[in-house]
């Protein structure tokens, strides 16, 4: 009788044990990376890049999930493209080798190793950041996270997004030109979307 | 003798009392106004002005000031400017009479005559914003400030950070509010040299 009452239990409940992996196509359009570093001691110069591209996965029952992003280094866009009789722009002197050496390293990516859960609800990304060639640990923060229907789509497509923030120093990669002037420390942040598979 | 003496105290004070105004123009390569907006309701777009010019004057004795400031509407850059196959790119929509209307409004302006100061910091400016034709108050807190020389060119400059909000309800922009939010949070960072 016993055997056949948890056999019977067993059946019953819900497949929350289970993992139900999701998977998600990061929304180049929504989705954009800002970093900000002091400028002489003055002020805060402010950039951000326009092509981000990648997937994640998320499993709240299995409170686990990845993130995978690569972004296209020569769409760094501070403001400054028109040389307006000067020898270069600020977006073209990041794309030297003095900064973002695009040339030669046209991606940065980073690669989760874990996400961190409070409940449901992924709280901090953690995982490699790869720039110029170097990669070093990044714990990315989120801000804000939502999941539901994408109201632009009647519903029809659902969508996890939000934002989410880190730190790191540019000279651990080796990018290490006007370090102090312009600042060492690089704050990173990001609205993101991704549309489920 | 007595009236020599006053003659010469009197010129040898400086001349606090009467100081003038320092002008300083923003460095458009390095004064920019970002905005951010929620963006659904999950998550936050940020976006910003490309091209933006203007002067202030700095009284450091008097503590007091005023600034003018003038945007291009239509150099609004939020990272999404190629439609491909799409009817419209977001920085298109942007300009459209939805939002920023740049065909009729191509310039943004704020006005300031009230600049406030703590110590010889500047904390807080008082003015006008006016977006798409009306205009509004706006109060800026100023979260960076200093003035110095540029450790290059030696110029004389003062730069920092600010940011403010609006809601753009009340400048008429009624723009479905499900999708992109009514509240806009600004962050400029500006540089200006003396002239």
């Amino acid at each position: 009788m016993s055997k056949l009452a948890i056999g019977l239990f067993a059946i019953a409940l819900p497949f929350s044990a289970a993992a139900e992996m999701e998977s998600y196509t990061i929304d180049p359009f929504h989705t954009v990376p800002y970093f900000d570093v002091d400028h002489l001691g003055f002020a805060t110069m402010r950039g951000r890049f326009d092509n981000a591209t990648g997937k994640f996965t998320i499993d709240r029952a299995a409170q686990s999930g990845t993130l995978e992003m690569a972004v296209q280094t020569d769409t760094l866009s501070t403001g400054d493209n028109r040389r307006a009789g000067r020898p270069r722009t600020r977006d073209e002197h990041l794309r030297t080798p003095d900064f973002f050496n695009v040339a030669e390293f046209p991606s940065m990516t980073f690669k989760s190793t874990k996400v961190n859960f409070s409940g449901e609800n992924p709280t901090t990304v953690e995982g490699n950041l790869t720039l110029l060639g170097v990669t070093k640990p990044v714990t990315l923060t989120l801000e804000r996270w939502k999941c539901g229907a994408d109201i632009r789509s009647a519903g029809k497509r659902y969508q996890c997004g939000g934002n989410a923030s880190g730190v790191f120093k540019r000279s651990d990669f080796g990018m290490k030109f006007g370090i102090p002037a312009v600042g060492d420390e690089v704050k990173l942040w990001m609205s993101f979307y991704g549309f489920r598979d | 003798m007595f009236r020599i003496s006053v003659c010469l105290i009197a010129m040898a004070l400086p001349f606090a009392a009467r100081a003038a105004p320092e002008s300083y123009s923003f460095d458009p390569y390095h004064t920019f106004c970002h905005f951010a907006v929620s963006h659904l309701g999950f998550s936050t777009l940020w976006g910003r002005f490309d091209k933006t010019g203007g002067k202030i004057a700095i009284d450091r004795a008097a503590k007091s000031g005023s600034l003018e400031i003038t945007v291009q509407t239509a150099s609004v850059s939020t990272g999404d400017s190629e439609r491909g196959s799409r009817p419209r790119s977001r920085d298109e929509h942007l300009r459209s009479s939805d939002f920023l209307n740049v065909a009729e409004f191509p310039t943004m302006t704020y006005k300031a005559k009230q600049l406030k100061f703590n110590g010889e910091t500047l904390a807080t400016v008082e003015g006008e914003i006016t977006l798409v034709g009306v205009t509004r108050p706006l109060t800026l807190t100023v979260d960076a400030w200093k003035c110095g020389q540029h450790p290059v060119s030696k110029r004389e400059m003062c730069g920092g950070n600010a940011n403010g909000q609006l809601k753009r309800s009340d400048f008429g922009m009624k723009f479905v509010q499900s999708l992109a939010g009514d509240d806009y949070r600004l962050f400029i960072e500006f540089e200006a040299y003396r002239d």
